[in-house]
């Protein structure tokens, strides 16, 4: 099982959302976050802005499925020109994937 | 060391803090996420309208079974809605707890976590068990299961 926390923009949460829906993943926790990268914030004129406003996605996944989620989320929550997919801005977010050893559902006390 | 991170139940958190009081965990984080599982974020009404008191719970009655719920009963929204109408949320609001502790510890903080959380209902959360590399305690510089203590 692995844990992906995916940070995003936070207007690009509905379209990542939607897209994983279409690929049967619906079990996810969201939170609002706020967070900077290499960028270190933007800069608009004369004001210069140390943290965005960013939506982080927690998701847990059996390890067969994880490659197919981060592709999904990759494509969806990138910002970039419709005509190149791959193409992207700055500030579209991170994917992080780490272990999960256990998991436990509490509604029936069982892992 | 393991991170043990537990989605729950908003009104479920003050019971969770004193059952871990109780077995000496002391140091948790706690956050305000949204979330589902797999019920992708469907509440009945009567899920919605949380803990009812006793007078409105006589009043609604017990939840029809799915197959004599009326046509046409989702979505609805304000009053006037039957309490075992179907939401479809997306988002529902929960609480997030970490705690960092050593391997011993995890079964009985999951013990812990569960009895004071588990009502039987969709809803009630999932604990998951990650692996953790190392700790830190800002003030001292302490590393390790020292810096847990």
């Amino acid at each position: 099982m692995k844990l992906i926390r995916a940070i995003i923009r936070p207007e690009s949460t509905q379209r990542v959302i939607e897209a994983l829906e279409k690929n049967s993943i619906y079990a996810m926790t969201r939170m609002n976050v706020t967070g900077r990268g290499k960028a270190m914030g933007i800069t608009q004129g004369p004001v210069r802005y140390t943290e965005m406003p960013k939506e982080m996605l927690m998701i847990v996944l059996p390890d067969d499925v994880v490659t197919k989620a981060i592709r999904v989320i990759e494509t969806a929550a990138r910002t970039g020109t419709k005509d190149y997919p791959a193409s992207g801005n700055p500030g579209d977010g991170k994917i992080f994937v780490t272990d999960v050893e256990e998991s436990y559902t509490i509604r029936t006390n069982e892992k | 060391m393991k991170q043990i991170i537990a989605i729950l139940r908003d009104e479920r958190v003050e019971e969770t803090k004193a059952a871990l009081e109780a077995i000496d965990v002391r140091g948790v984080t706690f956050l305000y996420v949204t979330g589902r599982g797999e019920q992708k974020g469907r509440v009945s009404a009567r899920e919605l309208a949380g803990s009812l008191n006793r007078n409105m719970r006589m009043q609604l009655g017990p939840p029809l079974p799915v197959d004599k719920l009326p046509d046409a009963m989702t979505g609805a929204a304000g009053f006037g809605f039957h309490p075992d109408a179907d939401f479809a949320l997306g988002f529902l609001p929960k609480r997030m707890l970490v705690i960092i502790s050593c391997d011993e510890e995890v079964n009985r903080i999951v013990q812990a976590i569960v009895n004071s959380n588990q009502t039987g209902r969709h809803g009630d959360g999932r604990i998951f068990i990650c692996p953790m590399i190392s700790a830190l305690r800002v003030r001292t510089g302490e590393q390790g299961d020292k810096a847990l203590s």
